[in-house]
């Protein structure tokens, strides 16, 4: 990154120590082709956004048609970009995995328990984003995180699976263990473009650990429009964190809590579907609500899919869906 | 100047794409084609497609319609289910100002491509 670059050859592509330089009024997408590189096209002409690639400085005009937590991510459309200088290429190496210690576990509910990891190394996240937990039997799990990076420890919540290998293996891991993480990973995070937006959160069981990254970070970052947080369960006991919730929220008020259970609800939860409850909890603000959606990917289809109909627009609404065989 | 521009070109479109998919969701003559599919990507292709059949910047090919709705003809994929999108278009077009004679001309463009979404 720090190689001097000849000023008349300035448009070039820089991938590592690689260079590809541009022609003459050629896009990256075209400068890729040409050098025979594999890259994904489809309209050329950023509509279809299939071209997507990502970079430290892309030129603005070509992120204009793609989300906030894209554009902040370097992601840009290569048919659209037409750089004047020179574009450093984001590394396509998934991150490398790095090991983190368990500095703190407790139990948060019979089956959900948060751990504190403090990584060896240099970690860099958005708090929503997720990480990897890396078992010695190979298998991989995902898992959200719910700190911010300046509470210096990574939290994690984890609910115990029946009979789930790496879930297992984390609600027995004892403080000063060592785990095997890689990341972060995931388009689901708060972006600061405007304060006064109502933001909606919703998800369900440990899908609360990204929302709460991502109320945190937002009125950290001076969010002043509404934050409100749906967190759906089974029953009002598979609801956890409620009373550093309740705390959050007597902080801060602009944020409000929304229990919601599908039976037995009490009176302080809504009963009734997660996504007709988050309908509801946006009201008549929904038209120009964010939403965060956190859970497994048929929750998170339906929850987009409700909020998308009930007049949502479509690029307002985040999600990172868990596969079941991903989020144990 | 192309329908595209006339009627606002790429920020209306973006904002009249969810309105289209809308229609598509909730017209139970189609929505069960799209039950398990992906909202986002889908959004992006018919931005696609709206641009396309408007004349606006978006290259579309018969093979690129082959390819994207080859799994959908053993749920039953018929000319029916297409003069239903044709009918959505035509009302999302209206919605954003376009005259009877322009949809008329994005329809028999849209059926031009008929027998490739087809597979025929």
């Amino acid at each position: 990154m720090s190689q001097s670059l000849d000023p008349a050859q300035a448009a070039t592509l820089v991938f590592g120590d690689q260079r590809i330089d541009l022609l003459e009024g050629e896009s990256v997408l075209e400068g890729l082709e040409r050098a025979g590189v594999d890259a994904p096209a489809g309209c050329r002409a950023g509509t279809c956004c299939k071209c997507m690639q990502q970079a430290d400085n892309p030129p603005p005009e070509s992120q204009r048609q793609l989300r906030p937590t894209l554009r902040a991510q370097g992601f840009f459309l290569a048919c659209q970009a037409y750089p004047k200088e020179p574009l450093y290429m984001a590394s396509t190496e998934p991150p490398a995995p790095i090991s983190a210690r368990v500095v703190s576990v407790e139990s948060l509910s019979s089956d959900v328990r948060r751990l504190r990891l403090r990584p060896a190394q240099q970690f860099t996240y958005r708090p929503g984003q997720y990480l990897d937990v890396l078992h010695s039997s190979a298998a991989v799990r995902s898992y959200s995180i719910a700190s911010l990076p300046s509470d210096g420890l990574l939290e994690l919540h984890v609910r115990r699976i029946e009979g789930g290998l790496v879930s297992g293996y984390l609600h027995e891991l004892e403080v000063g263990a060592d785990v095997s993480i890689r990341g972060a990973f995931g388009q689901c995070f708060h972006v600061a473009d405007d304060p006064d937006k109502p933001l909606l959160l919703v998800g369900a069981g440990t899908g609360l650990a990204p929302l709460l990254g991502i109320a945190r970070d937002a009125l950290d970052q001076g969010h002043r429009g509404a934050i409100r947080l749906v967190h759906g369960g089974l029953q009002p006991d598979r609801l956890y964190l409620r009373d550093e919730l309740a705390q959050l929220a007597e902080t801060w008020p602009q944020l409000s809590i929304h229990p919601c259970v599908l039976r037995d609800a009490g009176a302080s939860e809504r009963q009734g579907a997660l996504d007709q409850v988050a309908v509801q909890v946006a009201g008549s603000t929904l038209g120009e609500t964010r939403a965060f959606l956190c859970g497994d990917s048929d929750l998170v289809r339906i929850l987009q899919r409700s909020l998308f109909l009930a007049g949502m627009s479509s690029a307002e609404i985040l999600a990172d869906p868990f596969d079941a065989a991903l989020s144990p | 100047m192309s329908l595209y521009e006339r009627l606002g070109g790429e920020p209306a479109f973006q904002a009249a794409v969810d309105g289209f998919y809308r229609l598509m969701l909730t017209d139970a003559r189609v929505s069960h084609f799209f039950d398990s599919v992906d909202m986002d990507g889908q959004i992006a292709k018919q931005k696609a497609f709206l641009t396309y059949v408007t004349g606006g910047p978006a290259e579309y090919t018969g093979k690129d319609m082959r390819s994207a709705h080859e799994h959908l003809l053993s749920k039953g994929l018929a000319d029916e289910h297409v003069d239903v999108v044709i009918e959505h278009l035509g009302a999302t077009l209206v919605g954003l100002g376009a005259k009877p004679d322009d949809v008329a001309e994005v329809a028999s463009l849209a059926n031009s491509v008929r027998n490739d979404i087809l597979g025929r």
